[in-house]
């Protein structure tokens, strides 16, 4: 049955146009300025960076724009190292006071998972209308707390549920301008990644515990050898990068805003071939090649990541907002945390 | 009198339209393609600074922005009613080859210097400017997680403890700023002939040690180099330097992200061992000083040294970076050179 209303699907590839060489004379003296500055500067080198992804993004001739304040990314930074150096003389005095500040920063997560969300989300727009994040810090409470005793009571079963919770978390009280984006992913699709997962660990160990028995393999050379440990970190990678890729296209192609969709193609392999030729280019140019990688990582994801449009992209709305401070995005920074998007 | 071509957003809708705009020399711009002109001022725009090659904003008085390609005409108007700021020359800064190289070399120049001996200086600056108790709250249970893992209670007999422990306290009364500090006697087959310094003031010496030495002056030679260690308060520098590095490190490496975790970790690494060497050689200064003192031959220090590299078999012969001793060769040759 054909719906007449349906309107035309275009599909819509994001251009990523950031270049090697050009990025590198730009990380090179923000480390140079930073370094000077003792560090000041560094808040300034996160916006020229981000600026110079999000500017060399296009989707449709339009590129995206990072909007933060430096200063204010700055005063963020300040509060933390504050924090950071309380934590650092607290736990020295006594060590009871590194739980305490445990607990501290365990109740303040989702607190700072929502201020870092919408600190990005409202610095960063296209077209001249700004991204928003908005929810309360209950609802993240709810979400984090709750899915993570969720999973932990069920020794991991309800593990994929709780990331289910999250993405839906993260995507659903996103938005542009002042129209939601909405999430479709179903908590099965969910399970079905981490059940491929989960049936490729058994396969493994089950192969390798064949293989052993019927004699194919030495075991001297299995046992403490440097193949087996070659081989147990390698699967692991896999599984990682296999699980990180499978729910970023996940979350990104189930993520809608009107009638437009995203669709994200990433490929495992390419994921971890990306990865691992990444790291070693990194360590044996001790560095220098940081920006190469980073710019070839972005570019991957970027060529990946397709907008199917239903028709123009001109009728969304500006939305009202209210500015958010930068300490929250600081500490997810400062920790690194990843947010999952 | 110069014109672009440029985007111009409203700010209220995602709607593109395309516009020109011209820069006139009286600091008027005039943007044309909308229903109506709009004219403004030079002064009441504001206009992104340049990054790479990236679009160029224009932001007008109210919420409308333009978005232009044209950085070069950009540059060439604000340059023209010097406005070019100070973002301007960081945009040369990050444009040319040259400058992203001397950049380069001044900054691992810059980190090398500050690592190798700004970090050393400032640490121990700070370390003696430090109470005691700060050194004996760091090591307050290194002897207990010790003995739980490796040691086990000496067998040596107690007369041979006693006259240690006599040449030992002689050893530490001498000293004008000594510190609390106790000899300590454990059996270790893991760790073989060897002794150690724990912040606390204490001092371990295994057994096999103790069955090494050939000369009474052996022994006190290894124990001047041990006392050297705390009279120099090596462990606290260390994690004051160690902690420091990771600092400086970071900063350095702080507009990377978590790809390059790993390779940022190698280079303290590598620091943490180099830090290491330099305490050891600064403890066999001090028991040169020692043992000159006290009319002991330097030989003795060099022969313990020697022996104690065969027993164990794999002591620190070779130059290997990741080692936290200097080269036996170097530390023997030290002391037979300067007799």
């Amino acid at each position: 049955m054909e719906n007449q209303k349906a309107p035309m699907t275009v599909t819509v590839p994001f251009e990523f146009t950031g270049r090697a060489g050009e990025y590198f004379k730009i990380w090179i003296v923000n480390i140079l300025l930073t370094f000077l500055t003792l560090g000041i500067y560094s808040a300034w080198a996160k916006v020229r960076t981000r600026r110079y992804f999000y500017g060399n993004t296009f989707l449709q001739d339009s590129s995206f724009e990072y909007l933060a304040d430096p200063l204010k990314i700055l005063k963020g930074r300040l509060i933390v190292f504050g924090f950071f150096v309380l934590y650092a003389i607290a736990t020295t005095i006594a060590v009871a006071a590194g739980a305490l500040f445990g607990l501290f920063f365990l109740l303040i997560f989702p607190w700072v998972f929502v201020r870092a969300l919408a600190f990005n989300a409202r610095n960063s727009s296209y077209r001249n209308i700004r991204f928003d994040f908005n929810a309360s810090y209950g609802r993240a409470a709810g979400v984090f707390i709750g899915g993570g005793v969720l999973a932990a009571l069920t020794l991991g079963l309800g593990y994929p549920y709780f990331v289910y919770l999250r993405s839906k978390f993260v995507v659903g009280k996103s938005g542009y301008g002042s129209t939601p984006f909405g999430f479709s992913a179903r908590a099965a699709n969910f399970y079905g990644v981490y059940l491929v997962a989960f049936v490729g660990i058994v396969l493994a160990i089950g192969l390798a515990w064949v293989l052993l028995a019927a004699g194919a393999v030495p075991e001297e050379l299995m046992t403490g050898g440097w193949l087996a440990v070659i081989l147990f970190y390698g699967s692991l990678g896999f599984l990682m990068v296999y699980l990180q890729t499978s729910i970023t296209n996940l979350v990104w192609s189930n993520a809608h805003l009107g009638d437009h969709r995203l669709e994200n193609t990433l490929r495992t392999t390419q994921m971890l071939w990306i990865h691992v030729s990444n790291t070693v280019a990194i360590v044996l140019s001790f560095g220098l090649l940081i920006p190469w990688a980073t710019i070839r990582k972005v570019r991957y994801r970027l060529d990946n990541l397709k907008l199917l449009a239903a028709g123009e992209l001109d009728d969304f709305i500006a939305g009202e907002q209210e500015t958010v401070a930068a300490a929250g995005g600081e500490i997810a920074d400062f920790f690194d945390f990843d947010l999952g998007i | 009198m110069i014109e672009i071509a440029a985007s111009f957003y409203d700010g209220k809708t995602s709607r593109r339209q395309e516009v020109r705009i011209s820069f006139h020399p009286s600091g008027l711009l005039r943007i044309t393609g909308l229903e109506s002109d709009l004219v403004h001022s030079l002064l009441e725009v504001r206009i992104s600074p340049r990054i790479g090659n990236t679009p160029r904003s224009i932001y007008l008085p109210g919420d409308a922005k333009c978005e232009t390609l044209d950085n070069d005409a950009i540059d060439a108007v604000l340059e023209f009613h010097g406005r070019s700021g100070w973002h301007r020359s960081l945009h040369k800064l990050e444009s040319r080859l040259g400058w992203a190289l001397a950049a380069l070399v001044i900054t691992v120049v810059g980190a090398w210097g500050l690592v190798q001996f700004g970090v050393p200086a400032l640490a121990k600056q700070v370390a003696f400017a430090l109470p005691e108790s700060v050194d004996a709250a760091l090591g307050q249970d290194g002897l207990k997680v010790l003995d739980r893992l490796v040691f086990s209670p000496s067998d040596l007999p107690e007369d041979v403890q006693g006259q240690f422990l006599t040449i030992f306290d002689g050893m530490t009364q001498e000293l004008t700023d000594a510190r609390d500090m106790r000899l300590e006697f454990r059996k270790s087959d893991l760790v073989g002939p060897n002794a150690f310094a724990l912040p606390s003031g204490v001092i371990v010496v295994t057994d096999e040690l103790v069955l090494l030495a050939e000369h009474e002056k052996e022994l006190i030679a290894v124990l001047a180099h041990e006392i050297g260690h705390v009279m120099n308060r090596h462990t606290l520098r260390r994690l004051l330097q160690n902690s420091a590095a990771v600092l400086v490190i970071a900063n350095i490496t702080g507009d990377v992200t978590s790809l390059s975790a790993l390779s940022a970790g190698m280079p303290t690494l590598l620091l943490e061992t180099k830090y290491s060497r330099a305490f050891e050689t600064e403890a066999d200064e001090f028991a040169m000083e020692y043992m000159r003192a006290h009319d002991i031959p330097l030989e003795y220090f060099a022969r313990i040294l020697l022996r104690m590299e065969e027993a164990t078999g794999h002591g620190s012969s070779t130059h290997n970076y990741l080692a936290s001793h200097p080269a036996t060769s170097d530390r023997v040759k030290m002391f037979k050179g300067h007799k």
